[in-house]
């Protein structure tokens, strides 16, 4: 499981009231879903602990290195509706036509779109409960974070860095961190890391 | 050296240390000041270089669709029927229609492009693919977020697609380049599909250069605006 809080160094992301910043805020979201996601049984690695700025390919890497590995990038946004939050997945696309059986990097998200899917729409289940005013289906944009990641990947984000005190962020940290944890303990059963095929028959995992 | 002379040395010393403590940081924000003066400057002379799509009284009134933000549902997209003075030449059609959208709405919370964001330039490909080139502010005054962003290029392309059934594709840079993102969040790398007529999707798969997603010919035409960026 790899967790990602987004941003950091000098980038701040999002920038609200009372000085909060998006990538100092999302840290105490990510430690809280580290925790909660352990209680489940599962190994955590997140992609940034400090004020440092991984790449995009760099955090993508991370899962991309790993087998079975699912990724969550975390972010909180500078609008919508206060105390709600939103799963994101990358829209439809055609597979990568390629003859080698290898997942081109620039388009690694493709061939985990149907279970990024499944994943994100247990999570935004589980968020919409806990959060009134957020969806109850998930939502799709082309987050370029997502799009590099070769395994089941979702955004999901927080509203917002307008809070009009820090506590409202700070109220939303346990049920975020449960809410994900609980998609996931869903999702895990369903989880089978697809094949990829490969010209003459046989497949590569 | 006499200890007086030593007592007026240490003395003059000092208050040279206290001066320059303080006028250090001035001095650095004035610099910092005409720095951003310089490239706001720079870019506001592109801007007048560059010919905003001129509106012809001889174009006739058309109704056309502007997508802008709902106020009353979040992050939805409404569209707004106005009647403006439209040219019949696509290039010119499109970037009159994408500045009435960054000209924005009259309820300025249904804005969804920056309001000192501009288009500097504007392009139809033979292919259908567009390429449309805006001013760095819709990078940097754009409110970050997935949602907005999103929202930001949505409004873009079904704006494009209701008035400028010519364009297939759109191809977004910031300021001649090719931007990794919109504002650390949404994907600019690929080309969005803008009309249902392009079956071939955002993501072609038409060869390209190493270390590129983009076709040839989109190559061809980032190159020229960077080359244009640069004079």
């Amino acid at each position: 499981m790899v967790l990602d809080p987004a941003h950091g160094g000098t980038d701040q992301g999002a920038r609200g009231t009372e000085g909060i910043s998006e990538s100092d805020e999302i840290l105490q979201f990510a430690a809280a879903t580290k925790k909660a996601l352990e209680t489940q049984g599962f190994q955590v690695i997140l992609t940034r602990e400090g004020n440092d700025n991984p790449s995009f390919d760099d955090r993508s890497a991370r899962a991309n290195a790993q087998r079975g590995a699912v990724f969550i990038t975390m972010h909180i946004a500078s609008t919508g509706l206060t105390g709600t939050a939103r799963v994101y997945v990358e829209p439809d696309a055609p597979q990568p036509s390629n003859i080698t059986g290898l997942i081109p990097w620039d388009r690694a998200q493709t061939p985990f779109l149907s279970l990024s899917r499944k994943m994100g729409e247990l999570v935004q289940q589980e968020l919409s409960k806990r959060f009134k005013g957020s969806p109850d289906t998930l939502q799709t944009a082309p987050v370029r974070q997502l799009r590099t990641t070769a395994a089941p990947a979702i955004a999901v984000e927080i509203s917002s860095v307008a809070v009009k005190e820090r506590t409202e962020l700070d109220r939303m940290v346990p049920g975020v961190a449960e809410s994900i944890a609980r998609g996931l303990a869903d999702f895990r059963p369903t989880y089978v890391v697809p094949t990829i095929p490969i010209p003459g028959g046989s497949v590569q995992p | 050296m006499s200890p007086k002379w030593t007592v007026w040395l240490g003395g003059v010393l000092l208050a040279a240390v206290i001066a320059a403590a303080l006028y250090f940081p001035a001095l650095r924000r004035q610099v910092n000041k005409a720095k951003v003066l310089t490239e706001k400057t720079a870019e506001q002379a592109r801007r007048e270089l560059l010919p905003i799509a001129p509106v012809s009284t001889g174009d006739p009134m058309v109704k056309v669709k502007m997508f802008w933000g709902s106020r009353g549902q979040e992050g939805e997209l409404l569209p707004v029927v106005v009647e403006l003075p439209l040219s019949r030449d696509p290039v010119l059609r499109a970037k009159q229609v994408l500045n009435t959208l960054l000209a924005g709405p009259v309820d300025a919370e249904s804005r969804t492009l920056p309001p000192d964001a501009a288009l500097l330039a504007f392009y139809i490909l033979p292919d259908g693919t567009a390429v449309a080139d805006f001013s760095d502010e819709i990078r940097t005054s754009i409110p970050s977020g997935i949602q907005s962003e999103q929202l930001a290029v949505e409004s873009i392309l079904r704006t494009l697609e209701a008035n400028v059934p010519q364009i297939l594709r759109l191809k977004i840079l910031i300021h001649g380049q090719e931007a990794d993102t919109l504002a650390g969040h949404v994907d600019l790398t690929q080309l969005f599909r803008v009309n249902a007529k392009d079956a071939a999707g955002t993501q072609l798969d038409n060869p390209s250069p190493p270390g590129s997603l983009l076709p040839a010919p989109i190559r061809k035409a980032v190159d020229k605006m960077r080359r244009a960026t640069k004079r």
